[in-house]
């Protein structure tokens, strides 16, 4: 059972905890990492999940976010983060693209 | 509607530009600026020490106290920016009048005055020196003539420009002309959430300047991030739809294809806010400088305001380019893209997806740059050949060589 829950509608999503990350460096680097097959999975698990999971988050303000949905809000940003591998590029990276390590966010 | 008149309609393939400014010419243009040294310090001398320079928004100086640095190695300086007590903005060379030592080391915050480490001079918001240690040691010490050196500084827009020129020739306002008087009114102010990045890339600042100044790269070097937002199949090759030249600075009004076909994930975001392949369609009253043209086919404006800094305005969020020079082959690229601030967590997923977006055809842009210029190197070839949907680029070359007098000297 993972430490960090998610709200209950949404517990099927759990075993994807690994993208709730915080900062647009770490959801980049764990897209950079992951296996084209991974991000994949991931894409698809979401997206099925969305037309509830949106409705779901614009109820909050992003500074009264509750725990679990905050990890859930994680999620969705991860899920803009890998749509470009999945929708434009077919690999985890930008094809022939300049090295995204020298592009450095400023921004979280 | 037919192919044909969707071609009049949109404008993209009916008309010349450069017959509109025949004083530009059509022919090939020298290689030689961006890579020539001596090129590059005229630029520095000529050009960065005597004009206005974008060096951030007044967002970053809220309060009074708020203070930011900008380092400017291009004209040979560090700047600190300061809100005054009284409101006013000041800058100032970030120079100790005592030994010279840098007096302000962060990046920003906020104080009642800067204390330089080295002997404990003060000096107050507005610059002025306050405090002196020892002071009774010194010989007929003039502390009212011994504050920083003052820098020009003005706002437009709520964009924060300098002058190192303490006797500039123009005034911001002249500087910014028409084109900035067209976009007056624009809710910058209102896009305050800001994302950033930057990158020092090896390459010449007009080369990368060059790469976002045509839309002709567009179905090529984004064919896969942006395969039919800014191309049709009326509009293969990205023909802008108008142009516009002004004494230094310029437009570019970009098509956007009514018939983009978005991604699952785009389509998602598309709900809740606006992004670079989408209006928004809630900023009813967008100024006369913006979609000059009223088009129906407008994606953005690629603003260029003389010499480094681009306005990308869309229908609900803008982007700035800075191109700072560093050396012939170097330059530091700052990105920032605006949203107003997420009302709910929905919003800011739809901004992710945006700002992921820009990212990924950045990452396009920037990934021949320092390949182009290790080839402009070689000196192979001598000029590069331009077209007519070029015409930014041309006269972005002209407005410089006009300044530096480069060839103008040996002719």
């Amino acid at each position: 059972m993972p430490e960090t829950r998610l709200p209950e509608q949404f517990r099927d999503l759990e075993q994807w905890m690994a993208w709730s990350l915080e900062t647009e460096g770490e959801r980049s680097d764990h897209r950079q990492a992951s296996a084209m097959e991974d991000i994949t999975a991931f894409y698809e698990a979401m997206l099925a999940r969305m037309d509830e999971v949106l409705p779901y988050l614009e109820q909050f303000n992003l500074e009264e976010l509750p725990d679990d949905a905050r990890h859930l809000f994680y999620l969705t940003l991860s899920l803009a983060e890998v749509a470009p591998a999945v929708e434009q590029f077919g690999q985890p990276s930008v094809v022939d693209g300049y090295d995204i390590k020298r592009f450095v966010a400023t921004h979280r | 509607m037919t192919t044909q008149a969707h071609n009049r309609d949109s404008g993209t393939n009916s008309t010349v530009w450069h017959e509109a400014y025949p004083e530009l010419g059509t022919g090939p243009i020298p290689i030689e600026p961006c890579i020539s040294a001596e090129y590059f310090e005229l630029e520095r001398e000529r050009i960065y020490k005597q004009t206005w320079l974008n060096v951030g928004r007044i967002e970053q100086l809220y309060r009074p106290g708020d203070y930011f640095v900008k380092d400017l190695p291009v004209c040979d300086t560090s700047v600190i920016l300061t809100r005054g007590r009284d409101g006013a903005l000041h800058a100032f060379h970030n120079m100790c009048s005592h030994r010279g030592n840098k007096v302000v080391w962060d990046q920003k915050g906020s104080c009642q005055h800067f204390t330089c480490k080295f002997h404990g001079w003060s000096y107050g918001l507005n610059g002025g020196l306050r405090f002196v240690p020892d002071e009774e040691r010194f010989c007929d010490l003039k502390k009212d003539r011994l504050g920083l050196t003052p820098i020009r500084v003005d706002a437009w827009e709520g964009f924060i420009f300098i002058n190192l020129n303490p006797t500039p020739t123009e005034t911001l306002t002249e500087h910014l002309g028409e084109l900035g008087a067209g976009l007056e009114g624009y809710p910058f102010a209102q896009l305050k959430t800001c994302y950033a990045w930057h990158t020092e890339l090896k390459a010449n600042w007009k080369v990368l300047k060059d790469a976002f100044h045509e839309a002709y790269h567009v179905p090529f070097l984004h064919k896969r991030s942006l395969p039919d937002s800014f191309t049709s199949p009326d509009n293969p090759y990205a023909h802008a739809f108008a142009f516009k030249l002004y004494a230094r600075n310029h437009r570019m009004s970009v098509f956007g294809n009514p018939g983009h076909q978005p991604s699952p994930v785009e389509l998602l975001a598309h709900r809740f806010g606006a992004s670079i392949v989408r209006r928004d369609w809630e900023m009813a009253d967008l100024p006369p400088g913006v979609n000059p043209t009223r088009s129906p086919f407008w994606a953005f404006d690629a603003n260029m305001i003389f010499p480094n800094f681009d306005v990308f305005v869309f229908d609900g969020t803008y982007l700035t380019h800075h191109f700072w020079p560093l050396a012939p082959d170097r330059t530091l690229w700052e990105v920032k893209t605006y949203f107003p601030d997420a009302r709910n967590a929905a919003q800011r997923f739809s901004q992710e997806y945006s700002k992921v977006l820009l990212r990924e055809a950045l990452l396009e842009d920037a990934s021949t740059l320092e390949a182009t210029q290790s080839m402009l190197a070689s000196g192979a070839k001598k000029e590069f050949v331009l077209q007519d949907q070029e015409l930014l680029v041309r006269h972005g070359h002209r407005v410089i060589e006009d300044m530096v007098g480069f060839y103008r000297a040996k002719a």
